[in-house]
């Protein structure tokens, strides 16, 4: 899942950053409202993070800018104004969930988590099929309660597939969820993460279309 | 201070009487000058007349008596007399005087002389004096006199028409005095109205409405507004500056206090430290916010769009939760609070709710007869009757189960009394939980009274404390 994560504080982005690459995330992150605007029109992110006061450009003309051109990625704001009526705007403007600074970062991590469950239709943090059982909440994984090691990469591209279960998953559309903006994309190396996804997780899982993508059979 | 009508009336009034009282003492003094010149120039013709006679007759001055033939001679004590002392000292007097002599100077002089005397055996007279020379050398002492009744009768009768006169000017004079005051007064009157009225809808007053005397005071009134209008604005950028300033680092120190306490170190402390740096910069901030409120802040908001907006956020963030809203509020319903102060109020109350509620949370806002009435209501625990003073109090959590600061119920309180408004913590009658039921007062007319000094006070010493 590739969430950009617009916030002007450095230091706070790679405590961000780090906390939900943990996760299996793929964060790109902007430090100013006039790229946030253009990276969250331009790239298919699966989940926005939006500080409220970013230099340039503010977080809610952003917001509603995206909106009004239909994009209905989920969007969480950020917020260092304690008045509900920041937070009123900012729901109206089309977020999707709001957290005021300063906040732990583990409620962040189950913010995010919770919106793109949300947006995904699943109510449920937990993926279970032919006894794998995978927590979207931490990336981890067991197949009949063994535990799976998986790297950070298996854990995206698993990730994104649970999340779009019953959908048939391109090889480009894939790859634009599982790196960085600016990371080296090389499609190839898609079909490697499928392969040893398979190897650990059992070769059932995941349908492979020849030439057209891969597929987790819906819920 | 002596307000500004009475000081024109005060001094108008004395202006008045005293201009009048000179111009009557004075025109009262030309009369009677102008009477007294009249009666002694009759007098001086009567004494004429006495010396032509007596220059006719004066081989036997016994027969003046009929040569005058007026008959206010002949009747006695009439008040008309003539008198007439020979050389050798005879003395030829009118009928009037009967067997009374005039007085007069003990020394006739050759010029004439008129003076009025008492006559203790007639009455007091003016009279007219004159040693005349005969042409055959002889001298003769002529005096004619005439009672001053009739003068004084007539000064009398000026007097008295001149004070008549006198009473209808003063009153005229009195008069226009009130009615210069009242159109004088009217711009300010009209000032005091305007200001009052505009205050309300947040406009400027227009310089050219008024007198160019008023004008500049309408200038300074209009730069007072914009100033009130500023500092506030101003506060309220600096209190949301200072929460940016102060909450992105906090939030930083504490995600690394986090992650180094997921090792080996014990930092408890430090992150206690940090939950009670946090907890007081709520706090101050909301102090802060609430100091800027109240009286200082005279916009009207439409309580009926901020209700449709919460609606709109807890009935999403309710959803997601499977708890049930229920909203009821009566459309086009206006406060005079500001918008973010009313939203504040609001959100923490509605927080509160979404937060303690089981299943079901509601607002009803509806007009009653003593202002408008909120009422937020849920089905969650509630709380008991001897704690809701504690419950009031900043900083207080009566249940620590969820997360909180403490500062919700606080805030809405403070902010709603800077407005004289009341919040009453009750017993959900429908719900079953907790109701916070809030009382809006109706709008005040804010011309007529200044804002309660109780209140002014706890806003100035908590801006003090911060």
């Amino acid at each position: 899942m590739r969430i950009l994560l617009a916030e002007d504080e450095v230091v706070l982005c790679d405590q961000i950053k780090r906390l939900l690459s943990a996760e299996g995330r793929i964060v790109d992150v902007v430090h100013d409202g006039q790229e946030a605007g253009f990276l969250g029109s331009t790239e298919p992110y699966d989940m926005i993070i939006l500080d409220i006061g970013l230099p340039i450009r503010d977080g809610i003309s952003i917001l509603k800018e995206w909106r009004g051109n239909g994009i209905t990625t989920p969007v969480l704001i950020l917020t260092a104004r304690d008045g509900w009526s920041d937070r009123v705007d900012g729901l109206d403007a089309g977020a999707d969930d709001y957290l005021t600074k300063p906040f732990h970062l583990p409620e962040l991590a189950a913010r995010v988590r919770a919106a793109l469950r949300r947006s995904s239709g699943r109510t449920n943090p937990l993926f279970e099929r032919d006894g794998v059982v995978f927590d979207t909440r931490h990336g981890r994984a067991t197949v009949h309660g063994v535990p799976v090691d998986l790297t950070s990469q298996e854990v995206a591209v698993l990730t994104y597939l649970i999340h779009n279960a019953g959908r048939l998953i391109s090889r480009t559309e894939l790859s634009e969820h599982i790196y960085e903006y600016d990371g080296d994309r090389d499609s190839n190396t898609i079909a490697v993460f499928i392969n040893r996804l398979r190897k650990k997780l059992g070769p059932e899982l995941i349908q492979t279309m020849r030439g057209r993508g891969y597929m987790i059979d819906g819920p | 201070m002596l307000s500004l009508r009475k000081r024109a009336w005060i001094s108008g009034g004395i202006a008045a009487l005293v201009s009048l009282s000179v111009g009557t003492l004075l025109l009262y003094s030309f009369l009677n000058q102008r009477v007294l010149q009249r009666f002694d120039r009759a007098l001086l013709d009567r004494h004429t007349q006495i010396v032509v006679a007596l220059n006719s007759v004066s081989e036997d001055p016994a027969l003046l008596g009929e040569l005058l033939f007026d008959p206010d001679y002949q009747t006695p004590f009439s008040g008309r007399y003539w008198q007439v002392t020979g050389p050798d000292g005879q003395l030829f007097t009118s009928s009037s005087l009967l067997d009374a002599t005039l007085p007069g100077p003990a020394e006739a002089s050759s010029t004439l002389t008129i003076l009025s005397v008492a006559n203790p055996e007639v009455e007091e007279v003016r009279l007219a004096q004159q040693l005349i020379t005969l042409e055959d050398g002889s001298t003769w002492t002529v005096a004619v006199a005439e009672t001053l009744a009739e003068l004084n009768a007539e000064r009398l009768e000026t007097r008295r028409s001149l004070l008549a006169a006198f009473a209808l000017v003063a009153v005229i004079g009195l008069a226009s005095v009130l009615v210069q005051t009242a159109s004088i007064m009217r711009p300010l009157d009209r000032l005091r109205r305007d200001v009052a009225h505009r205050w309300d809808r947040d406009e400027d007053l227009s310089e050219a409405d008024y007198p160019e005397e008023v004008a500049p005071l309408v200038a300074d009134i209009n730069g007072l507004l914009a100033r009130n209008r500023e500092i506030i604005s101003r506060s309220r950028r600096q209190a949301a500056d200072l929460a940016h300033a102060l909450k992105t680092p906090s939030a930083i120190l504490r995600n690394e206090l986090s992650v180094l306490a997921e090792g080996t170190h014990d930092l408890d402390k430090a992150l206690e430290a940090l939950d009670r740096v946090d907890a007081q910069l709520g706090r101050s901030l909301a102090r802060l916010r609430t100091a800027n409120s109240g009286e200082a802040t005279q916009t009207r908001t439409d309580l009926s769009h901020s209700v449709g907006r919460f609606a709109r956020m807890f009935g999403m963030l309710a959803e997601r939760e499977g708890k049930a809203f229920r909203i009821a509020c009566e459309p086009g319903l206006t406060i005079r609070m500001d918008a973010q102060d009313v939203e504040e109020v609001l959100g923490n109350l509605l927080d509160n709710a979404l937060k303690w509620c089981r299943s079901r949370m509601a607002l009803t806002v509806r007009k009653q007869p003593q202002g408008i009435e909120v009422l937020i209501e849920d089905d969650g625990p509630g709380i008991p009757e001897a704690d809701r003073a504690e419950a009031m109090r900043p900083g207080a959590r009566l249940d620590t189960s969820k997360p909180g600061t403490g500062l919700g119920l606080a805030i809405a309180n403070d902010l709603l009394q800077a407005y004289g408004a009341t919040l009453a913590l009750e017993d959900s009658a429908t719900l079953g939980g907790l109701a916070v039921r809030i009382t809006l007062p109706p709008e005040r007319v804010r011309a007529s009274k200044e804002p309660p000094r109780g209140q002014a006070a706890p806003q100035a010493s908590r801006a003090g404390n911060l």
